[in-house]
């Protein structure tokens, strides 16, 4: 996912779109199209059932077969009182391991870009190293640790995992930002008498902001639905995706859709935001 | 008092009693005495031995009660009776879904002395015997706890808990089949139906051993109060082999309860009030007590040793020990109520419930059930792994 | 004096996050390591005993569900592969303006909780789903075949949940190669698809490769597509490490599994990497 939003960013900053070449359709694109529209019905398919059941008036426990069109669960989106608890705990979870997360990684992708020192190939491939271990295994070494260390897992263990799998991420969507950057700029500030803090908060701090955000944006989606690392070591704390995974099996409110679908709807509205933004910044 | 009602077909409450415990068979008198007397080799604890109970630091009611249970195990109702009268608000959790996963989420703070901040948990008998013996319960005190009189004699000394100093039970309940008639385009009436190749792919078992293994032996023969090791390694070699030709599809928790309802399963291995429940969902779903028999089991109440208010916890086992309140839950979770004086209650709640075999079962039904022998620590381990290593792969 | 000082402002920005990996990443990897070696149960205590049998055991015992985790992997980064390159290739050659917004709508379903996606999944394709119905109706599926726990099931919920690992890299990739070059390629091959060939397929390697590792890794260690679409016979290596570590506690067991895993997907990345040639890793 970490290149997701480097992308957005690298594809958004020009600044215009080549005129489109006038062109000929040819029988190759209308196969290619073909073939790119099913994937992405492929994708969004399971997207449309869970909006779909958000309307759901299921009959007993389970949102699993349409009944009837209803509004209720929008309408009482909290009426789960252990459904709005384990969203609250993922919104304060992930709040706090994105703060963290983000400082650390962007100090950590300033220090590589704009210095050259010893250890910083080490680096790079420490923060390599976690994209590259499948969740289980850093979910259960993770645990050991606390065991080891008679750390009661709980809320405190749920933010340190979370903090933990989100800085490389942020490092690497950072760096992303950083890599065309002008650096003469921060001369030239300090040419202008500006002591150092200074002309990081006036100078770099508002340039590299939109990448610190797109890198935070993707902390908080990767905490929030983090689930395989969060079930090793959340002791008994229920975030959301733990809720789901155990209401999945004795009762499904269309509440969970109705969450899930605001969520989505969230993330669009924050995207689109992200890229006016980055657009106007770039006027 | 109303006993004389409970078992509507028999008229005083000695003999009640007396068929009752000839009713439920060797299995609930057997383990009776065994609690009494143990016989055959003692089971030797393997944690430290039970800690007496700490005199409770205040003998008054907290405001909150962290109450763990199975999820649609109790009605809204009660837990506002509770608030209403004692002013304390119930902090009610519906996490548990397997006794062993919960033993896995509870097991380092508890071996550590450390709070899970639960006052109760509900955890099924051999469960409940494993905590006892590790040493992380409190023990009951009963001065705390009038009304624990009204439970039901069958189940006031079990084995695992002579007397029931460290428990007490939060609803009973059979282990046999849930189906739908409907997609097995057929009556069942045997455990073996389950084998059926016609339902190939459609059929589940449950992750608990003494439900499963104990059902399968059922369905060969064996009793599961005298289950060898070697009838338990040939039930899981039957379950294995059904894994192997694709006759399981699952092994579940409470989980069987989406594939029933979606139409998934069409055989299930399931818990009586489950089903009842799950009608709701879909009411072309059917309980089935099997011929051969069926399992019964305890939930019980259980105070971690490390529980912040234990005082409240005790109001509260005395407040769903009155017969009007253990009415009130039986009526909603539908399973077997352990307590003396419901039937009379769910009478004048709705006659019918009174006369369901699922919550109020009759003689003739609760001959037919059966509960798994108890296991040695030893034994527990051999049979669970035995058992695990075909279900959990 | 100042000059020495200014030399240590990389390290100490570096510092909380680096010191955060290290002791949340790499040390539990070593308590893993330590416990995959102990001997003893939950119940008599676990003590450090150097004890190899642990991974004999699990490797005699677990073959199977190695090996199965690797085919599924393996199958799920293939589909991927086939369903994510068109697609990538459709946006970043023939996306015009719309590039970023088709982008946008292939990482969007991956803004949804990953369970709520795979619950979605086993409503789609319940045995009395419309799915499954069509299928039959149209004689794609005998009368009493499913598609719910099923391999085919496993292979397509890790396919679906893992798309964007793979069409991303690639897509940064393709996006790279100069329109141009495409088309002098085509003027010199005389064939579009030679053109492919030859120029566009070899430049968007690197692509191909990080997409690849980022999708195999994640789903050679999943349990939750096998476990919520699969049966007891699509049970992977995440299963049992899962249910070793959170249900059985034999906690030895599940480090050794654990630490195979590991070993066999560096193994695994290591001959991949080979037979792509090693240049194509710097990209």
């Amino acid at each position: 996912m970490s290149a997701e939003l480097a992308v957005e960013e690298r594809a958004v900053p020009r600044p215009a779109w080549p005129a489109p070449r006038p062109r000929r359709w040819r029988p190759g694109d209308v196969l290619l199209w073909g073939y790119a529209a099913l994937g992405l019905v492929y994708l969004f398919l399971p997207i449309g059932v869970m909006v779909l059941f958000s309307f759901n008036r299921p009959r007993g426990r389970f949102n699993f077969v349409w009944q009837e069109f209803s509004l209720d669960a929008w309408a009482h989106p909290l009426a789960v009182p252990a459904l709005a608890d384990a969203m609250v705990l993922s919104l304060k979870v992930a709040a706090i391991a994105t703060t963290a997360a983000t400082v650390f990684g962007t100090l950590i992708a300033l220090a590589l870009i704009r210095y050259r020192f010893r250890g910083g190939g080490a680096v790079n491939v420490l923060l390599l190293l976690p994209l590259t271990t499948p969740e289980v295994v850093m979910g259960s070494s993770l645990l050991t640790l606390f065991l080891t260390w008679g750390i009661p897992t709980g809320f405190l263990t749920i933010v340190i995992a979370h903090i933990m799998f989100s800085i490389s991420y942020v490092v690497l969507t950072v760096k992303a930002r950083l890599r065309g950057f002008d650096w003469t700029l921060e001369e030239a500030a300090m040419d202008l008498g500006a002591n150092e803090w200074r002309t990081f908060r006036k100078v770099t701090l508002p340039l590299i902001y939109p990448g610190i955000l797109a890198a935070g944006l993707l902390s908080f989606a990767l905490s929030l639905d983090d689930f395989i690392i969060t079930l090793f070591n959340a002791g008994p704390e229920v975030t959301f995706p733990l809720y789901v995974w155990g209401s999945a099996r004795v009762a499904v409110p269309p509440q969970i859709n109705v969450i899930g679908t605001t969520i989505l709807v969230l993330t669009v509205v924050l995207i689109g935001l992200s890229l006016v933004v980055q657009r106007r910044r770039y006027r | 008092m109303g006993d004389d009602r409970r078992w509507s077909r028999v008229p005083a409450r000695r003999l009640t009693r007396r068929q009752f415990l000839v009713g439920t068979g060797a299995s609930l008198l057997v383990a009776c005495a065994r609690g009494i007397q143990p016989q055959g080799p003692t089971p030797t604890p393997t944690g430290p031995s039970p800690t007496p109970a700490s005199p409770s630091p205040s003998p008054t009611l907290s405001d909150i009660l962290n109450f763990a249970n199975w999820p649609f195990y109790i009605d809204k109702k009660t837990l506002r009776d509770f608030r209403k009268q004692y002013g304390v608000n119930v902090n009610y959790i519906e996490e548990i879904n397997d006794n062993v996963e919960y033993f896995a989420k509870i097991r380092e703070p508890l071996s550590r002395r450390q709070s899970i901040e639960r006052d109760i948990i509900v955890l099924t008998d051999w469960m409940a015997s494993r905590l006892i013996k590790l040493g992380w319960l409190a023990e009951l005190d009963k001065d705390n706890i009038p009304n624990w009189t009204n439970l039901v004699d069958t189940l006031e000394n079990p084995s695992f808990d002579p007397g029931r100093r460290f428990s007490l039970p939060w609803q009973s309940g059979f282990t046999g089949i849930g189906y739908n008639p409907k997609l097995t385009g057929r009556k069942l009436t045997s455990v073996n139906d389950i084998f059926d190749p016609a339902f190939k792919g459609h059929v589940t078992m449950l992750t608990e051993m003494r439900d499963t293994l104990g059902l399968v032996l059922l369905g060969m023969g064996v009793a599961p109060e005298e289950a060898t090791l070697e009838d338990a390694e040939a039930a899981v070699e039957r379950i294995k082999e059904a894994v192997e030709t694709g006759q399981i599809r699952r092994f579940t928790g409470n989980d069987y309860g989406p594939d029933l309802v979606r139409g998934d399963a069409w055989v299930s291995f399931a818990w009586s009030g489950d089903v009842v429940q799950l009608k709701q969902d879909n009411p072309d779903l059917e309980w089935l007590f099997p011929e051969e028999g069926f399992m019964f089991w305890s939930d019980n109440m259980l105070i971690p040793i490390t529980a912040e208010h234990k005082f409240t916890a005790e109001t509260f086992m005395n407040f769903v020990y009155d017969p009007k309140i253990a009415a009130q839950i039986a009526a909603f979770v539908q399973f077997v109520s352990p307590v003396e004086g419901v039937k009379e209650e769910l009478t004048k709640i709705d006659p019918a419930l009174a006369e369901n075999p699922l919550i109020v079962p009759d003689p003739e039904t609760l001959a037919r059930a059966h509960i798994f022998r108890p296991l040695d620590p030893e034994e527990e381990q051999q049979f669970e792994q035995l058992f695990q290593s075909v279900v959990r792969a | 004096m100042r000059g020495r000082l200014r030399a240590l402002v990389p390290y100490v920005m570096a510092a909380p996050g680096v010191a955060w990996l290290v002791l949340f990443f790499l040390v539990p990897i070593l308590t893993l390591a330590q416990t995959s070696l102990s001997r003893g149960t939950f119940f008599t205590g676990f003590h450090f005993a150097w004890d190899w049998r642990n991974y004999l055991d699990a490797l005699t015992t677990f073959d199977q569900q190695f090996i199965r985790s690797f085919e599924y992997a393996g199958m799920a980064t293939l589909i991927a592969l086939a369903v994510g390159y068109p697609l990538a290739y459709a946006i970043a050659f023939r996306g015009g303006r719309y590039k970023t917004l088709l982008l946008a709508l292939v990482v969007l379903p991956f803004f949804t909780t990953y369970l709520i996606r795979t619950l979605a999944w086993m409503t789609i394709l319940a045995d009395e789903g419309p799915v499954v119905k069509a299928l039959k109706v149209l004689h794609l599926l005998p009368a009493d075949g499913r598609l719910l726990a099923t391999t085919i099931a496993v292979v397509g919920g890790l396919t679906y949940n893992f798309l964007p690992f793979m069409v991303l890299p690639i897509y940064v990739a393709l996006e790279k190669i100069e329109p141009e070059l495409v088309d002098a390629a085509r003027d010199l091959y005389a064939s579009s698809f030679r053109a492919f060939r030859r120029v566009v397929l070899p430049l968007s390697m690197p692509g191909v490769f990080a997409g690849s590792l980022l999708t195999f890794i994640p789903a050679a260690g999943d349990f939750i597509n096998a476990q919520l679409l699969g049966t007891s016979r699509q049970t992977m290596i995440g299963n049992v490490i899962q249910s070793q570590f959170l249900v059985l506690l034999d906690y030895p067991t599940a480090a050794a599994l654990s630490f195979l895993l590991m070993a066999a997907i560096l193994l695994a990345v290591f001959v991949y990497a080979r037979l792509l040639g090693t240049e194509q890793l710097t990209g």
